[in-house]
């Protein structure tokens, strides 16, 4: 299988990673940044393309890591090419966007796979796998925290335009909508509230959500890109009528590291995870080459992206009226 | 001066009858109790004089008394010792509806004695520097809280406490005043709206209150909060539950866990693990706080309006809950 990636940043970078360790052929990257490219293609192999009309030329499927904004267009170009397709979360922009994706997607017979890769860290899988094992009975109160600082970028910092990114619950909170729907099912009405909607003239943004699911769990979801650099920390609580599962990022470091100031600057984006001996990036992009090359099962799909982008865009709307959103499934 | 307890329905009364001995000047006279069997098991307990009615024990002239009836219960108590002119420390919830606790603190002003809730979590030594550092404005503008007050389903330590009729709720009754009260002390009372949504998962077998609770409370300032209620920690967790806030603000994260002073104690023998407590003891605090108000003439540090303030929080959490829908806060405590 031949695959290309598109856009060179973070996620790109980290998804040539996965990918390189699966069987599949890097063909190429289409990137606006061509020292990184090279230096990816030096790393990689493949080659650097103009643009993706000319990448989807050469390959079977495509990597979109591109900013949120752009997901839609990409995404039809390389269904209309019969390409088949990974998506860097969220799926779309806009729920009319996401539902002509994977309409397109359908009709041109290709697979859409959304990179919600918190499914793939083993935390999270474990805590999940227990819940459907039934270890802790049935799901009562969840609570879920990914907070950090907000993105930066040397130029053109699209994470911080809100009609690009849909700003912090569109970008970082999606991960854990879409985890408590992964672990509690569906949901039907959201109740938000964050900075930049109630405190205009912020410098940061923090959200606070509350779900009420279809079989009554009720998740209590919060991110933040109000932390300062580098902290980066994810807490689970799972409470079932039979038992509780927790996970502190903080208090269950494996490795901690306390140095001296020495005047470093802190990554652009905040680099996530335990000491693992695969990183869960590429256990997600492993899984997604298993799904496309031998038409094997993927934990996530465009469905789920879908619905996720819902719960995220609920909450974008609930704090901007300061009413709960009923979510119709 | 002279201080007895009238009931012993809420288990505080087990650690307040301790703090009061432990006070110099401070008279325990003696306890009362309308349940007999109850009376007399603690009396025997505590080493105590059980005086045979609550009249009884206000016909000693005590300077205060703590109430610690069931929830529903303590209006009948707290207007009795009003009437005759005893000060009151009354156990939290101060009432389960709004006419007793607002007939508590009439009741009470009238006759001219304190009216204090019991909120110890005033007196937490954790919270205390939070409100030190807040009040010096280290933190700058405050943006939002994420606040829990989460707990074991407490069916073991007394039956009332799952019964709706005498405990005016479950854990959202139970729960959710604590931190109402810290927020009132740290921001006023000026919270505008509240959106709560509960469920009846956990213990659902065992009891008919509700037992998970989310509130998100807003201020008109915009600042807003959520409280965890439920009552989602084991019944083998290894403590009764806790109390932990993190609050953002424009100068960063501050993160406070109000009950992590704890030793890990591991055993051969079950329990295997439990929490040992070694922080300071806040009930101390609290009913050091009523005797000196009462030797010093002066108003508490929480009062029966702050107990009102609370309850507001929590009516408003089961409306909305029940509506689906934020609820506008209930602005007569500022008035009453």
């Amino acid at each position: 299988m031949r695959v290309g990636i598109v856009g060179t940043g973070f996620m790109g970078r980290t998804h040539a990673a996965g990918w390189a360790a699966t069987p599949a052929e890097i063909v190429g990257f289409v990137s606006k940044d061509g020292d990184t490219a090279v230096s990816l293609t030096n790393q990689y192999g493949g080659q650097l393309y103009p643009d993706l009309a000319s990448l989807l030329a050469d390959v079977d499927a495509v990597d979109i890591c591109t900013p949120t904004h752009l997901h839609h267009e990409m995404v039809l170009q390389a269904a209309a090419a019969g390409k088949h397709i990974v998506c860097e979360k969220p799926l779309a922009r806009t729920l009319a966007q996401a539902e002509e994706m994977m309409a397109a997607c359908d009709a041109a017979g290709v697979k859409l796979l959304v990179a919600h890769v918190v499914r793939f860290f083993p935390e999270y899988a474990l805590a999940r796998q227990k819940v459907e094992s039934g270890e802790v009975g049935k799901t009562a109160v969840i609570r879920l925290k990914r907070g950090t600082f907000q993105p930066k970028k040397a130029a053109d910092n699209w994470f911080v335009d809100f009609e690009k990114s849909g700003g912090m619950m569109l970008d970082l909170m999606i991960h854990d909508f879409d985890y408590a729907r992964w672990v509690a099912g569906d949901v039907v009405r959201v109740y938000a509230k964050n900075i930049s909607g109630s405190h205009k003239n912020a410098a940061v943004d923090h959200g606070l959500a509350i779900l009420t699911h279809a079989n009554g769990t009720i998740s209590h979801v919060e991110g933040s890109w109000a932390y300062p650099p580098p902290l980066f920390r994810t807490r689970l609580e799972i409470a079932g009528d039979n038992g509780l599962i927790q996970f502190d990022s903080g208090q269950m470091a494996s490795v901690s590291v306390h140095l001296h100031q020495r005047g470093e600057e802190s990554p652009d984006v905040p680099l996530p995870g335990s000491p693992l001996s695969e990183s869960p990036y590429t256990t997600q992009i492993k899984e997604f080459y298993d799904c496309l090359a031998n038409d094997g099962m993927a934990r996530v799909t465009a469905v789920d992206g879908y619905k996720a982008l819902q719960i995220a865009l609920a909450a974008i709307q609930s704090a901007q009226t300061g009413q709960p959103v009923v979510i119709k499934n | 001066m002279k201080i007895g307890i009238m009931s012993f329905a809420h288990l505080h009364a087990e650690a307040y009858i301790g703090n009061l001995r432990a006070i110099p000047g401070v008279e325990m006279i003696g306890i009362a109790d309308d349940n007999l069997e109850r009376g007399q098991k603690f009396a025997r307990q505590f080493d105590a004089h059980l005086f045979p009615s609550y009249e009884a024990l206000l016909a000693e002239q005590p300077d205060g008394v703590l109430v610690c009836s069931e929830n529903a219960n303590h209006r009948p108590l707290v207007e009795m010792a009003a009437r005759a002119g005893v000060h009151v420390l009354c156990e939290k919830p101060l009432a389960v509806t709004r006419a007793d606790a607002q007939a508590m603190i009439a009741a009470c002003r009238e006759a001219g004695v304190i009216l204090m809730t019991a909120f110890p979590m005033r007196f937490s030594a954790p919270l205390q520097q939070l409100k030190a550092r807040l009040d010096a404005g280290d933190l700058g503008r405050i943006y939002c809280l994420n606040a829990t007050n989460q707990g074991q389903m407490p069916i073991a330590h007394r039956r009332w406490f799952v019964d709706k009729e005498l405990a005016g709720g479950g854990a959202m009754m139970d729960h959710i005043v604590h931190l109402a009260d810290i927020f009132n002390w740290f921001f006023g009372r000026d919270a505008a709206s509240v959106y709560a949504q509960s469920n009846r998962i956990l213990h659902a077998d065992t009891v008919d209150v509700e037992t998970g609770g989310l509130i998100m409370l807003q201020y008109d300032d915009g600042l807003f909060m959520t409280i965890d209620s439920s009552w989602s920690k084991p019944l083998n967790y290894p403590t009764w539950g806790g109390l932990t806030m993190e609050l953002i603000s424009e100068c960063g994260l501050t993160v406070v866990d109000a009950f992590s002073q704890n030793l890990n104690v591991y055993r051969q023998e079950p329990p295997s693990n439990q929490w040992a407590y070694w922080g300071s003891d806040m009930n101390q605090a609290m009913i050091a706080e009523f005797v000196a108000a009462i030797r010093e003439g002066r108003e508490t540090a929480v009062t029966g309006e702050d107990g009102l303030f609370a309850l507001e929080v929590v009516l408003a959490a089961y409306e909305s809950a029940k509506n689906n829908q934020p609820a506008r806060l209930n602005s007569n405590y500022q008035t009453t």
